[in-house]
């Protein structure tokens, strides 16, 4: 090709630019406010009981760090692997994400990473001898599991000891092998043992625990969960069956098989213990009628698994409440008041009144209580007047012969749910650090101390003041995300059997996300207060201020190597506008 | 590979091929096709390129120019209200001397609102420093995208490719599309002159005192100056890779000339069917077909009309107060050069077509007309309408 003609040609070009650099110029001193790297806490992780640090593992987890997103779920929780299947999730509800489109898939998210990797617990903190405490557990229960965790991340050594033949409690005996495999609570119980606790099988504990303090026990946690299960309280409830009984007999294969056309069996409740028990009797055989007193939008169980349960061929009977139970094993009539809906109550659920006159009966083969139950035992409850009460958790310094006990589990929650039940031995773990280093005066700080977010729950990352402790305990608010950088996506749980299917076995019905879909599903996540590396602040950024070290400099998984370069910038708060997560905010520059 | 594709989609490749790295544009029909095209492109990483979504035309050009003063290939295109609002911006690209290409797509200006052909929107930013440059069909629409590049990355002037509202941007035709080996060696990796650059900052664009703008200004209309030089040179290369080229101007039938019609764009499409028409009857008739507009080519249109007798020029626009405005550019580079008496005609505005009876038209007022009318004839006036 002929470049010559081109190349000779001389075209005039004398434009406005400097001849000197620029960067003597220090624009940063015309400053009067500067941006800062705010972290603020995200919805989701203050509305977690566990405390998990929500868009940090989804942060993590769509740029495919899998296992570093676990180990984040494992400094908070010790059963992702539990929760990711059964946890009612009020991350998801309080996700920003779902005033936009539609809430993070967060708790499909925490089930595909707990099943995806093998992660090991955090290590446990090195305390010299005299501090380290010896603490008996008592139950192996989530709150148990949870406290025994904490306590041994704490360097403590903990040994649990569980009345039953295997460990798990409730979750073990009272959630349906079809919502929790044995497989996947033998790999979380086995992670709380990596970690030194010793948990003795077929070992009851009684009151003596609290009067013989001696044999090396420092303290003593309480987490037995109910023991006694509530009875209907009307005529002939003798008759009826326990609902949670029924669901340890058939996790251990002794519960009977239903015959064919046989009438149907009642389950008198409305939480997940009702929902569980009817798919667990329709998979037997049975034709499960759930009998609920409310309304079916009243019901406090999941919605998801009442879908479920619906889905597979479970009826539910509401605004039916129970008058008497007449007959015998095998052929009994129910008798029902039919009930009515009104107003609000205290609680903000509608109040129910019966309908004179219209009393009715069902014609059933057995009857199941699913309506609550409570402490077995009086010393299982802490004492009045001498035990501290803290959120999820009680703490008396004294009540094991002048050894101190926590007290944790569905007996010292408000909402009883695995969440809140691990959420309750972490309390009590922390509680009990707090104790041996401060005394009971210093208990409560120490928990204060401990809060994540505001209106949250204790976190044990912040507890050992990691770099979360450094975040501030305000939540991000839609309205404090920039929306114009989100785009619109759809939201997926994974696939599940197809319920006439499911109905047929007790194999899980759940299948999850695999990683891939995992992956994107993460990527949903606006990791709403922490800086995510999306770089929106350097691009727009007018004085290119914007300092962004050489990729891998820093801790890639947590801090991200950009900061304003304050010699040059002007402080006109581009940069916090346009993050698009809330993550940066503007303060007056000190002069 | 031989493509039907839309004028709109074969500037839209070109952009493509020249591997341009930011494009920034607001939409407005009938530009829209273009901009869809290269959103879908960016899009699904077809082109590695940043499409910038805008609030405005200004902020589209203003995007470009700071895309171009960080040293890459930038694209944007606009029409009618949307350039008019550009304005500013169109000086500020040229006097930083930026080598911005934007596709215009000529629409008329409201009120009253109309989405069809004029020029009046791109004549009207003829002060503003950009070369511009008239295409006809899909073909030059592409093979000049790419040509602007080259030029544009010469002579450090920001270059408008302009095309017909529909008539053009919107009609479907067999396209020739290159391969991006054959563009590659003819666009060579843009080398910027001169880039912002984080870690060796300056100031661009700075104050410039009474002592230095004059000069500056001078550099800009020396660098217009080159342009027709170097254009021809960016041809030749053109011509040397794919075989076709173009020119400031294209003249048809008009060595023996009495009369030449000058028209632009689609437009000279329709003249050459009436010159051929004209011809057959035997009228001494060419055509002057005027592809580069800034600089004006007043050299190579004194050339073309050597010999002529009279030049009709139609123009698709008006310069109200003066006229048609290729017309009276035309009778402006004459004036020195000496050549025919220039007739000016204005038709076809706002979509109106321009049928090859009204070109006979024109020319048969221009031939029995003694002088030039003071002013611009109007042709194809609903009379009912002018009272």
């Amino acid at each position: 090709m002929k470049a010559s003609r081109l190349d000779s040609l001389n075209v005039s070009l004398f434009i406005s630019r400097s001849s000197a650099s620029t960067s003597s110029n220090k624009t940063g001193s015309w400053s009067f406010s500067r941006p800062r790297r705010a972290e603020r806490s995200a919805p989701c992780s203050a509305a977690c009981p566990c405390s998990e640090d929500i868009p940090r593992i989804e942060m993590l987890a769509s740029r495919g760090l899998a296992d570093e997103a676990l180990a984040s779920i494992l400094e908070e929780n010790p059963l992702p692997g539990t929760c990711g299947r059964v946890c009612f999730h009020p991350c998801e509800a309080a996700c920003n994400r779902g005033g936009i489109d539609e809430a993070v898939s967060v708790n499909a998210l925490e089930r595909s990473l707990s099943d995806a990797t093998v992660t090991a617990a955090p290590p446990a903190r090195k305390l010299p001898p005299s501090a380290r405490k010896k603490i008996t557990i008592i139950g192996s229960g989530p709150a148990g599991l949870s406290a025994a965790y904490f306590l041994a991340r704490l360097g403590h050594e903990c040994e649990i000891l569980e009345a039953s033949s295997a460990a798990g409690g409730l979750l073990r005996w009272g959630i349906p092998e079809y919502r929790l495999p044995s497989a996947a609570l033998e790999r979380e119980i086995a992670r709380v043992e990596s970690l030194g606790v010793r948990i003795r099988l077929g070992r009851p504990a009684g009151e003596d625990m609290l009067a013989e303090p001696s044999r090396g026990r420092d303290a003593v946690v309480i987490a037995t969960g109910h023991g006694r299960p509530s009875a209907l309280g009307v005529p002939g409830d003798e008759l009826a069956l326990d609902a949670l009984g029924m669901l340890a007999r058939s996790r251990r294969g002794e519960e009977r098989r239903f015959p064919r056309g046989g009438a149907p069996v009642a389950v008198v409740g409305g939480g997940n213990t009702a929902v569980d028990a009817a798919r667990t009797l329709l998979r037997l055989g049975a034709e499960p009628i759930i009998v609920y007193r409310r309304r079916r939008e009243d019901m406090p169980a999941i919605g998801a698994e009442i879908e479920a349960a619906l889905a597979e061929g479970v009826r539910i009977l509401p605004l039916a409440a129970p008058s008497a139970i007449e007959g015998s094993d095998g052929k009994m009539a129910l008798k029902l008041r039919r009930m009515r809906s009104g107003d609000a109550g205290a609680d903000g659920r509608a109040s129910v009144a019966p309908v004179p006159g219209e009393d009715f009966a069902l014609e059933v083969s057995a009857v199941y209580a699913a309506v609550g139950a409570s402490a077995a035992e009086r010393w299982m409850l802490p004492r009045e007047g001498s035990a501290l009460r803290l959120a999820r958790c009680a703490i008396d310094p004294t009540a094991a012969g002048g050894r101190p006990v926590a007290y944790a589990g569905d007996l010292t929650i408000g909402r009883e749910s695995v969440s809140d039940a691990i959420a309750s031995g972490k309390e009590a773990a922390i509680a009990l650090d707090a104790l041996f280093s401060f005394g009971i005066k210093g208990v409560a700080a120490e928990i204060e101390r401990a809060l994540a977010a505001d209106g949250g729950s204790a976190s044990m990352e912040a507890y050992s003041r990691g770099p979360r402790a450094t975040r501030s305990r305000a939540i991000v608010k839609a309205e404090d995300l920039n929306a114009d950088y989100i785009e619109r996506s759809r939201r997926a749980n994974g696939r599940a059997l197809e319920s006439a299917k499911a109905a047929l076995s007790f194999a899980e019905v759940e299948c999850g996300l695999g990683p891939a879909e995992a992956a994107a599903q993460a990527g949903r996540c606006l990791n709403c207060g922490i800086c995510n590396d999306c770089d929106n602040c350097r691009t727009f950024c007018p004085e290119a201020a914007v300092d962004v070290g050489p990729p891998g400099s820093g801790d890639p998984a947590w801090t991200s190597p950009r900061a304003p370069n304050l010699d040059y910038c002007k402080g006109c708060g581009i940069c916090a506008t346009e993050c698009p997560r809330g993550a940066l905010s503007m303060e007056e520059a000190s002069s | 590979m031989t493509r039907v594709i839309e004028g709109s989609q074969a500037v839209a490749e070109a952009v493509k091929l020249a591997k341009a790295k930011v494009v920034s544009a607001y939409p407005i029909t009938p530009q829209t096709h273009i901009v869809e095209e290269l959103a879908r492109l960016c899009s699904d990483g077809t082109m590695d390129a940043r499409f910038i979504c805008v609030e405005s035309e200004h902020s589209a050009m203003a995007s470009v120019i700071g895309a171009a003063s960080g040293g890459v290939r930038a694209f944007t295109a606009s029409s009618s209200h949307g350039l008019a609002l550009m304005h500013e911006m169109l000086h500020w690209a040229s006097a930083a001397r930026l080598p911005i290409v934007m596709a215009e797509v000529n629409r008329a200006l409201g009120p009253g609102w109309n989405l069809w052909l004029d020029q009046t929107d791109s004549l009207a930013q003829r002060d503003t420093g950009w070369i511009q440059i008239y295409v006809s069909d899909g073909q030059e629409a592409l093979d000049t995208t790419l040509a602007a590049y080259r030029l544009a990355e010469i002579v450090n002037l920001p270059v408008m490719v302009v095309l017909d509202a529909f008539f053009l941007s919107h009609t479907y035709e067999p396209v020739d599309v290159p391969s991006q080996e054959d563009v590659d060696r003819f666009l060579p990796p843009y080398s910027p002159k001169f880039l912002l650059d984080t870690k060796a900052p300056y100031v661009l664009g700075e104050v410039a005192p009474p002592s230095v703008y004059m000069e500056m200004r001078r550099s800009i209309q020396s660098a217009m100056e080159s342009a027709p030089e170097a254009l021809e040179a960016v041809d030749e290369e053109f011509r040397s890779i794919f075989g076709r080229g173009y020119g400031p101007v294209e003249a048809y039938r008009c060595e023996d000339a009495d009369i030449v019609i000058a028209a632009t764009g689609t437009t000279a499409g329709t003249a050459r069917v009436a010159v051929d028409a004209l011809r057959d009857r035997g009228e001494k008739v060419g055509l002057l077909r005027i592809r580069l507009f800034r600089p004006f080519p007043a050299r190579a249109v004194h050339e073309a009309l050597r010999g002529t007798k009279k030049v009709a020029v139609l123009d698709r626009n008006c310069s109200f107060g003066a006229g048609g405005i290729f017309a009276q550019e035309t009778r402006a580079a004459l004036y020195n050069l000496g050549g025919p008496p220039v007739h000016s005609y204005i038709a076809g505005l706002g979509g109106r077509d321009v049928t090859p009876s009204l070109v006979e038209e024109l020319y048969f007022d221009a031939k029995k007309a003694a002088a030039p009318a003071p002013e611009s004839v109007w042709l194809g006036l609903r009379e009912e309408l002018c009272k």
